[in-house]
């Protein structure tokens, strides 16, 4: 499961939001559903070769975003999505982001229209992952 | 544990001391063997071991020395002596064991060698007059002279002084032992003189050793 | 939990005149792994050199697991480990050889088992001597003479200088898997920054034998920004914001390093001194720490300039 993950230590990004972000990925993707459990603290970083403390802190934010639950004496699991909460913050981190994605388009020269359909074409895309993992 | 330093310490010394052994036998038919040794035999009334004597302060020298660089002068060199000094063991027990390994090495090497020859030297009809106790004596002074040669090196390795005139103090004091003997050659002076210079170069290079940045 | 392995106190060396390490007062809790970063002469040797009683501090003193460094016990100096500037081992000595050298002053922990492991892994020749190693094998040897104990504290001095990136990730990995045993602590110095991310959750930084940074690499992460401020006419005469550590000027724009301030602050200061618009960027660690140690005043080797 840590393979995936990909450490670039010259980035701006501390290492820890890599890690958390990957896996915030994995989850929005349905690669991680719901109750699956992720790696032992100490299992990841022995793998990614990074400070336990760093993936520790990982989780953390994970967990602050609501992303996993951590069981004590168990270990950390995908949370069920009903449960997430969204507070202000993250949705304003979410529309920030989509603001490079536009300016990017715009500057490619890509209409508005076609920047709809783009992302209509992606969210289909994840929709379709998930109902398909949903049928396994 | 104190073993296995001195056993590693002295490996150094294996090479030599096999080597001193070589040389050593050579010298020992060469010393020895009739035709070379009846010239020198009438001329200096000396018993022909006396002859071997001399071969013995050259390699006692040459030992020291030797002995003296690979202890203390290619650690220098090669930097290894942080890697020596972070163990188990104080400072004292680290110059201990090389100075214990060094004093095997002459006693095995040269003194082992000393004692065969005095041995055969009595025994062998090759002399008429076996050779007398102060020859065999005059021999572990040379070895112990050789062990002055050794501590005066390590003096100019382990010294920090800035100037080279200060630095070699150490293996100067030796020569200074050394001269000193051949000058004025009584026997009970030749061991004083020794015994000195032991002395003074193991309390100064117990000091140093002990106080030195590494 | 917060016990503290390593504790410097005013640590002061001189060499003849220059001064190396400069009233250096360092705390280290256990349980970390600790890169100690510094440009070159900056003193990180001396200090290492000075926490393990090998050179004499000019004044102040410094302890290893609560023993006064100049007089560490053999049975404290048992307890850590020391891997030396260039990995300078006996040359004379084989692999095995120096393994049972090794393994005789460090008897209580020594594992041989994972020794062996190691050198089979690294697959060195058990019977060539050090001598005949490259520098990469030779630092390999290093590694597992300095793990092979079990040290509650390793001390490694620049491990990785001069080492390929396969190596230098085997050094990476082996302090990951000391720091998982129980209150172990590693403090390693190193010049690749991207190496200290990795493993580090603590970083000091030396400048000219001076402590300029002892703190979890998270909050010197978070704490060196890069401003840029862009303005409709030339930018104020004086910067008057909390923490900053260098300010270049060119004719519409500032760039401000700061050390400290929040990202509201920075906000806040921008709009007071009326500049047009600001942006914060996100530096690397490497980037963080060059201007962090660079001189004040300083520019560009080659500056580009546009004729």
């Amino acid at each position: 499961m840590a393979l995936w993950i990909q450490i670039s230590s010259g980035s701006g990004e501390p290492i820890y939001v890599q890690v958390a972000q990957q896996i915030s990925e994995a989850i929005a993707k349905s690669e991680l559903a719901s109750g699956d459990k992720l790696p032992a603290v100490r299992k990841l970083a022995s793998e990614l070769v990074i400070n336990p403390n760093t993936v520790a802190r990982a989780y953390t934010r994970l967990e602050q975003a609501g992303l996993v639950t951590t069981k004590t004496g168990s270990g950390t699991y995908v949370s069920d999505p009903k449960l997430r909460k969204s507070d202000a913050a993250d949705i304003n981190i979410l529309t920030e982001r989509m603001d490079t994605l536009i300016t990017r388009g715009l500057n490619l020269g890509l209409r508005e229209q076609d920047l709809i359909t783009m992302f209509k074409d992606r969210l289909a895309k994840f929709v379709n992952r998930q109902t398909e993992r949903k049928n396994d | 544990m104190l073993l296995a330093a001195i056993i590693f310490l002295a490996i150094g010394g294996f090479s030599l001391r096999a080597q001193a052994y070589f040389v050593q036998s050579n010298w020992l038919s060469w010393g020895l063997s009739p035709g070379s040794v009846v010239e020198p035999y009438r001329l200096t009334h000396y018993s022909p071991l006396a002859i071997t004597g001399i071969w013995l302060v050259i390699t006692s020298i040459g030992l020291g020395l030797a002995l003296g660089v690979r202890h203390f002068l290619i650690p220098l060199f090669t930097r290894t002596w942080p890697f020596l000094l972070h163990r188990s063991a104080s400072r004292q027990m680290i110059l201990g064991a090389k100075l214990t390994a060094a004093t095997i090495a002459f006693v095995v090497s040269l003194g082992s060698v000393w004692i065969g020859l005095y041995w055969y030297a009595c025994r062998s009809e090759l002399f008429m007059v076996p050779p007398p106790v102060r020859v065999f004596i005059e021999g572990w002074l040379f070895i112990v002279l050789g062990l002055v040669v050794y501590l005066g090196t390590a003096m100019t390795a382990l010294s920090k002084a800035r100037w080279y005139t200060t630095k070699i103090l150490g293996l100067a004091f030796a020569m200074v032992v050394i001269c000193m003997i051949f000058l004025q050659w009584r026997l009970s002076w030749a061991l004083a003189m020794v015994i000195i210079g032991v002395v003074v170069l193991l309390s100064q290079i117990i000091d140093t050793f002990l106080n030195r940045e590494f | 939990m917060t016990e503290t392995v390593l504790q410097t106190q005013a640590l002061t060396k001189y060499y003849g005149s220059t001064l190396a390490v400069d009233h250096l007062n360092l705390k280290i809790p256990q349980g970390c792994i600790c890169g100690f970063v510094g440009r070159n002469g900056a003193g990180k040797t001396t200090a290492i050199k000075l926490m393990l009683g090998l050179l004499k501090p000019t004044a102040g003193s410094s302890r290893l697991l609560g023993c006064d460094s100049q007089q560490l016990l053999p049975a404290i100096r048992q307890r850590i480990g020391y891997v030396t500037e260039g990995h300078r081992l006996f040359r004379w000595m084989s692999i095995n050889e120096l393994q049972k050298f090794q393994r005789a002053f460090f008897p209580k922990q020594w594992d041989d088992k994972f020794f062996a492991d190691m050198i089979e892994y690294f697959n060195l020749p058990k019977k060539r001597k050090i001598k005949h190693l490259s520098n990469g094998e030779r630092a390999q040897v290093s590694l597992a003479l300095a793990l092979a104990p079990n040290p509650e504290l390793l001390i490694m001095d620049d491990p990785t200088l001069g080492l390929d990136a396969a190596i230098r990730r085997q050094f990476l990995e082996g302090m990951i898997e000391l720091i998982m045993r129980q209150g172990r602590t590693v403090l390693f110095s190193s010049h690749i920054l991207g190496d200290v991310e990795r493993v580090s959750d603590r970083i000091v930084v030396i400048d000219k034998g001076v402590l300029r940074a002892n703190c979890s690499l998270e909050e010197f992460r978070a704490a060196v920004k890069k401003v840029i401020l862009s303005f409709t006419d030339s930018p104020p005469a004086d910067v008057d914001i909390e923490g900053l550590l260098h300010c270049r000027r060119s004719e519409k724009e500032l760039e401000l390093i700061l050390v400290g301030p929040a990202d509201e602050q920075i906000t806040q200061w921008a709009k007071k001194s009326g500049a047009q618009n600001h942006q914060i960027v996100k530096m690397n660690l490497e980037d963080q720490f060059i201007e962090f140690t660079a001189p004040p005043n300083h520019r560009r080797l080659f500056q580009w300039e546009e004729k």
